[in-house]
């Protein structure tokens, strides 16, 4: 399959300040989580990808186009969700979705259509016909997200998507955006917020002050960690057990460290300690964050196609 | 008959046509006509342009209606009763004005100041399209406040005109060429200014404001400058902006009111190259401006 994103030697600078640094990485399709703290470089790598920025430095390819030299041809299948305010204020959802779609060059009535489909898929059906400067914090962004979708992109860009929202409105916004890639759209989403990339995506590109430190799959088991447990006694004969069923597990006096493994590890570990009727204390996951990997700066790079 | 109920319609891709970029200028350019005029918008949005236009139509039919009772009239007490077809570009001025002062503010800076060129710039567009796109937006509606009243007094002059109305309009077929050059002109140049002010002012009040000011505070700095004898001053008579269109309109209609400029020996010609030069530096301005905001 085409990569979505290729980004040869790419090196983008304003002036002193080095936004994008000699990076190299080929993006997949599917659900991307570009992460960095703030000035990383996401949103201008985003700008770059639509041709609004040029490298200073190296090529970019976005679905096999180059953004520096055909913009019009990128931006023609992209949908893009700022991050800031973007919405005017005097205009109903239906309306500015609608002239969204018409930007993109959906002729209009099925401009309206889609409007009107597009925002009963973000959730805003009732609110359709209500002016924008009404809305709030958490219906401005669908009403972005829905203006990025509304034309059928092959790539939606999102910039910080659930910026600004409670946690209620997080945790939708993340829904909407998971159901996206059901519906075979390619996302890269930006955001500082590691547990949203967590939750959201299938590879991540891990940026810090314009330098590359990660672009590789998501693997959850990896995020899983290990299951801590601590039984009344045979410690080691649940060992045993957990080995045979191939589980790597280290014993310390009445402690057992298992794993890492995916969601089924608890269930086996219980399976085997109520066989051996060791007597079950305690047990907890250490599960490791993807801030966890982000910090660890000195991990080596997975999986980063040159 | 069945009860279900669709709770959740998907996504549905589209395979249709796509437009590309003249369909993004022409939704631009119909977004821009339906934002000025208010379509779409709060009441409150409606007022003013809508007030103005009925303004400008109520100067119309008064003045046909004013034609038709005094038509004899003025023929026996001579010209100038009832204002000319070149006349008429006074008594809309300040109209007009007014309407560009609201226009070319709310074409740019809403999109500007509430971050909206994100989204245009996302598409297939460059800054050019979306330029000229409002451009044509701000030329279609201002030229039919320009050209609709006069439009309407030329049909109503031929019908209540003695000679007919086929031969009325025969005999006066310049008309259909010299009031839409004369609008150009106006047009043109208060298009042009009012764009390059909105593209650097936040404020739409402050914008309009300024634009405002601009052709109000020149026109007194020309006519002093027409007394003053110091070397050069009779350049400073070109600073009246608002003057150059009228000076190209008197040219066409044969009107012989002088403006300081014609005072101070400046020909025709000059005016026109003064409006082309606002035009270009005003365009200049306008495109350097957003092409660093894309």
């Amino acid at each position: 399959m085409e990569p979505v994103l290729q980004a040869s030697n790419l090196t983008h600078d304003f002036g002193e300040v080095i936004a994008l640094r000699d990076l190299n990485l080929e993006v997949p399709p599917g659900v991307t989580g570009l992460v960095g703290a703030n000035g990383a470089g996401k949103t201008t790598l985003l700008r770059v990808m639509l041709g609004l920025l040029h490298p200073t430095a190296g090529t970019t390819t976005v679905l096999g186009h180059n953004p520096e030299t055909e913009p019009l041809e990128v931006r023609a299948r992209i949908g893009y969700m700022p991050e800031g305010d973007c919405l005017p204020k005097d205009q109903t959802a239906a309306d500015f979705v609608a002239y969204a779609a018409q930007l993109a060059g959906i002729p209009h009535d099925e401009a309206r259509r889609r409007s009107s489909e597009t925002l009963f898929l973000v959730g805003l059906e009732e609110e359709r016909f209500r002016f924008l400067g009404d809305f709030s914090t958490g219906m401005q962004q669908r009403v972005k997200l829905a203006q990025a979708i509304v034309h059928d992109p092959d790539l939606l860009l999102l910039d910080e998507p659930a910026s600004g929202l409670d946690p209620d409105g997080r945790t939708q916004m993340l829904a909407l955006i998971k159901r996206l890639a059901e519906f075979d759209i390619n996302v890269i989403v930006s955001s500082h917020v590691l547990t949203d990339i967590e939750e959201t995506c299938d590879w991540v590109v891990m940026l810090d002050a314009g330098d590359l430190l990660k672009s590789g799959p998501l693997e959850r088991r990896e995020l899983l960690g290990t299951v801590d447990v601590e039984v009344l006694e045979r410690a080691e004969t649940v060992a045993e057990a957990l080995r045979a069923r191939g589980i790597e597990v280290s014993v310390d006096g009445r402690r057992l460290e298992a794993g890492p493994g995916d969601e089924t590890l608890e269930g086996a570990i219980v399976e085997e300690i109520a066989s051996a009727r060791a007597g079950l204390v305690r047990m907890t996951r250490e599960s490791t964050s993807l801030e966890d990997l982000f910090l660890d700066r000195d991990a080596p790079e997975r999986d980063v196609p040159q | 008959m069945t009860d279900q109920i669709i709770y959740d319609r998907g996504y549905r891709s589209y395979e249709g046509p796509r437009l590309g970029p003249p369909g993004a200028r022409r939704a631009i350019l119909k977004d821009g006509v339906r934002r000025v005029l208010g379509l779409g918008r709060k009441a409150r949005m409606k007022i003013f342009p809508w007030l103005l236009i009925s303004i400008g139509l109520a100067v119309a039919a008064g003045l046909i209606g004013a034609h038709w009772l005094i038509g004899d009239l003025a023929e026996s007490v001579g010209d100038g009763l009832v204002p000319s077809y070149g006349e008429m570009f006074d008594i809309y001025g300040w109209i007009a004005l007014l309407f560009i002062a609201l226009a070319g503010p709310q074409l740019l800076i809403p999109d500007r100041s509430r971050g909206v060129l994100s989204v245009y710039f996302s598409r297939p567009l460059t800054v050019d399209g979306y330029l000229t796109s409002k451009a044509g937006a701000f030329v279609a509606v201002v030229g039919v406040i320009y050209l609709l009243p006069q439009f309407l007094l030329h049909l109503g002059l031929a019908l209540i005109s003695d000679d007919g109305f086929l031969p009325y309009l025969g005999d006066n077929l310049d008309i259909l060429w010299k009031v839409p050059a004369t609008a150009l002109g106006f047009i043109v140049l208060h298009g042009a200014l009012v764009f390059a002010i909105s593209a650097f002012v936040d404020r739409q009040g402050i914008a309009a404001a300024t634009f405002l000011g601009l052709f109000i505070a020149t026109r007194p700095i020309a006519f002093l400058m027409t007394e003053a004898s110091f070397p050069g001053s009779n350049y400073f008579t070109l600073l009246a902006l608002d003057h150059h269109p009228r000076i190209i309109r008197d040219y066409l209609f044969n009107n012989t009111t002088e403006y300081p400029a014609e005072a101070a020996g400046f020909e025709v010609w000059v005016s026109l190259l003064v409006i082309i030069a606002l035009v270009g530096l005003s365009t200049w301005l306008v495109r350097s401006r957003y092409r660093r905001l894309a």
